[in-house]
């Protein structure tokens, strides 16, 4: 039977598609990627742009919730410096309530509550990274002044507006109290409480003082209920790290199921493939110099 | 009655029949490395014989033709191949191009649309903040950057192919001239019953050079082959050949037209046919799902600015221009340069970040289009991907079926040296024993010559 004399193309072509296979395997074990081109597998490759983008915002909540840990942080720590003082203000009070006290050192304390009434309105008034964090929405604007044509001695110039943020897919979280739900509360008004503790001890009348500092009681015992919304919120923001961290982990495992390549394999494929084209070749040269025409004289 | 005159007469033609044969087994040898070259056979016949009484005597040997092996139904199956293998090669080389605008997740428009949506949520922890402002602003021009330079990339592809048109059409014109010069020659001497010999093998060349070119449809006539396109559409008839003309078309392309009238869409296969399937198909179809994704993101986005306000408590301005129809992500453009105009409150308020919320959500939105964006933009991916693996697959299916066919008409048509060494030495110890009957034959009649002069004195 007759063949074709002419081998060269079948074998070149043989070669071309060896050195190709060892170009993907090196190419694969250079990346430590199976997928290098959208076509070496497309859905995978597809499924890669939406992996990618998810660890991107995985990133980013991860972020949001390291920045929103600081204001939370500072929100709670300010309110716990606003319980201190009023427990001194009750303190104050008590003993302000004490009949057997001079006019002048029921002034005296007064002006000690007026101190601390100011150093509250400061601490309602801070700022985190140039935004106020009491003062509901209108972050720009010094939340409260003193006023003393206002019944509580203060004037709230924020909203009552609550920001949330996206910490996690599908999860938003509250970030925010504003200033007059805190201090000016319907449950018990920090500012109106000192504002009357004030009035009480300036004139003099001791059962008033009394019905005073019980109303800073309660609206102290008002703002300890509400800074508890800072407490979960921070170790909301803590479960939620541990939980994005552990995503990140599965994503970026998924992503390595997905366009990663098999180190072992392709090295494997990778001698296999020199070992066929050093065949091939080994072939070539044994097959090319045979003729008739060798054995003539 | 058998004579020496008949004898010598014999023996020279048996010299010049070798001599013809050395002839066909010197050319083979020599053409064993030209393409398209098919080995020629000596065809050797007895000559008619002479009868004598009830003696018939043989008259040696007739060398009746050289023919050449061909199996045209095999350079017919090849022709094919070749127009099927170079349409797919095209195609995967104009391909690569084009998926490499889509093969790094962490570039381009699918990463710089997370980037944009992370500025957003960023500015959500402090929407009064400047700094995170800007950064929307730079996510968004980066994003329209990307969409602008993955269409010019993909316009710059699409003019690339279509410049080769021109070229392409001007080989095939080039190519139908020399097969019609030949076509008509080849035809007369089948028709005579001669064999075509290297006239045949240029043309069948040519033919496999224009099939990579186009598909061509073969139809043998009296008057040698009728080329066609695949739609039928004359390419040669005969001793004729028409040549395809090139005309500007109304988008900028390069339409192809026969004697007035437009052909280009009908032309399928070879160099052609896979470049006008990726210049008129392919990346049109691309173009259109991009604008679609850009001027309806931006439509989304401009939206959910409109619905809240301002660092300066104004109602949002659009982020982006308004852009639809072709051409739509080319002109993408961010509208607004100051990042106090991105609409981050709800309330008009520079602290509230009500308004992100509606931002956010374009992220997860269905578009008209059918997906969210990024879930559309991986679609891109996927679609490029997938075109090319075809391609690809395409290529080494048919460059593997078109090696089995050359090699099927290698073992009919090419030259085996061994075989031709084998019959160099055949015809040449015949010829040799030819020339040998000669002298023996010379010697016969110079004894016949003595027999006459032969009567000598005796001693």
């Amino acid at each position: 039977m007759r063949v074709n004399p002419n081998y060269t193309p079948d074998i070149l072509n043989d070669l071309f598609q060896q050195q190709a296979q060892e170009q993907t395997y090196t190419t694969e074990l250079a990346t430590g990627l199976r997928v290098n081109e959208p076509s070496d597998d497309p859905s995978a490759a597809a499924a890669d742009v939406e992996n990618q983008a998810l660890q991107s915002q995985t990133d980013q909540y991860l972020q949001n919730t390291s920045n929103l840990e600081g204001s939370l942080q500072t929100a709670d720590s300010t309110l716990s410096s606003v319980v201190s003082a009023l427990n001194q203000a009750i303190s104050l009070g008590t003993q302000g309530a004490n009949g057997d006290l001079s006019a002048a050192d029921q002034q005296t304390i007064a002006q000690q509550v007026q101190s601390i009434q100011s150093q509250i309105v400061q601490l309602a008034n801070t700022s985190y990274e140039g935004s106020y964090i009491f003062g509901g929405t209108a972050t720009q604007t010094v939340p409260f002044t003193l006023d003393s044509t206002q019944p509580s001695g203060v004037l709230y110039n924020g909203n009552a507006g609550v920001n949330t943020v996206e910490i996690a897919q599908g999860n938003s979280m509250q970030v925010n109290l504003p200033g007059n739900q805190l201090f000016q509360g319907a449950g018990g008004s920090v500012m109106g409480s000192l504002q009357q503790l004030v009035t009480a001890l300036q004139s003099g009348n001791s059962a008033s003082i009394g019905t005073a500092t019980t109303q800073v009681g309660s609206a102290l015992s008002y703002l300890s209920q509400q800074r508890v919304f800072y407490g979960s919120a921070v170790s909301q923001l803590n479960a939620n790290q541990s939980y994005l961290q552990q995503e990140q982990v599965n994503l970026q495992s998924e992503q390595n199921t997905l366009v990663g390549a098999n180190m072992a394999t392709a090295a494997t494929d990778l001698s296999q493939a020199q070992t066929a084209q050093n065949a091939t070749l080994a072939a070539l040269a044994q097959i090319i110099p045979q003729s008739l025409l060798n054995y003539l004289k | 009655m058998g004579s020496l005159s008949s004898s010598m007469w014999i023996a020279s033609e048996a010299l010049g029949a070798d001599q013809g044969a050395l002839d066909a087994t010197s050319n083979n040898i020599a053409n064993q490395n030209t393409p398209g070259y098919t080995r020629e056979i000596p065809i050797l016949t007895e000559a008619a014989p002479t009868e004598e009484g009830n003696v018939t005597y043989g008259n040696g040997v007739v060398l009746q033709q050289i023919q050449s092996v061909r199996d045209q139904v095999l350079e017919i199956q090849i022709a094919d191949q070749n127009q099927q293998q170079s349409s797919a090669q095209t195609q995967y080389n104009a391909l690569q191009q084009v998926q490499s605008l889509f093969s790094d997740p962490t570039q381009g428009i699918g990463a710089d649309f997370t980037n944009f949506f992370n500025s957003i949520s960023q500015l959500s922890t402090d929407p009064a903040s400047m700094p995170d402002r800007q950064a929307v602003l730079t996510a968004a021009q980066t994003l329209a950057g990307d969409f602008n330079s993955t269409e010019s990339n993909l316009d710059s592809i699409q003019s690339g192919l279509n410049q080769s048109v021109t070229s392409t059409v001007s080989q095939i014109n080039t190519l139908t001239q020399q097969i019609a010069q030949i076509n008509l020659q080849v035809g007369q001497m089948q028709k005579l019953g001669e064999d075509p010999g290297s006239l045949g093998d240029q043309e069948t060349e040519l033919i496999q050079q224009l099939s990579q070119l186009t598909n061509v449809n073969q139809i043998q006539t009296e008057n040698g082959l009728t080329l066609t396109t695949g739609n039928g559409t004359p390419l040669v008839v005969g001793g004729q050949s028409f040549a395809l003309q090139t005309t500007n078309g109304p988008n900028g392309m390069t339409d192809i037209s026969f004697q007035g009238q437009d052909i280009t869409s009908s032309l399928q296969g070879g160099q052609l046919g896979g470049t006008l399937q990726v210049r008129d198909t392919v990346i049109p179809g691309l173009l259109s799902q991009i604008d679609n994704l850009a001027s309806q993101f931006a439509t989304s986005i401009n939206a959910a600015q409109a619905s809240g306000y301002d660092l300066n408590g104004n109602a949002g301005q659009p982020m982006f221009s308004d852009t639809t129809g072709a051409g739509a992500a080319s002109n993408l453009t961010v509208a607004i340069t100051n990042p106090s105009l991105i609409a981050a409150s709800s309330d008009g308020t520079q602290g509230s970040n009500g308004n992100v919320a509606n931002l956010l959500a374009v992220q997860t939105q269905t578009l008209p289009a059918g997906e969210n964006p990024i879930d559309t933009y991986a679609n891109l991916v996927s679609q490029t991907g997938n075109l090319t693996a075809q391609a690809q697959a395409e290529v080494t299916a048919s460059t593997a079926s078109l090696n089995q066919l050359n090699d099927q008409l290698g073992s009919i048509s090419g030259v085996n040296v061994d075989e031709e060494t084998t019959n160099l030495m055949n015809y040449q110890r015949a010829y040799e024993a030819a020339a040998r009957v000669i002298t023996t034959v010379d010697e016969l009649t110079q004894s016949v010559l003595d027999m006459g002069s032969g009567v000598t004195a005796a001693p």
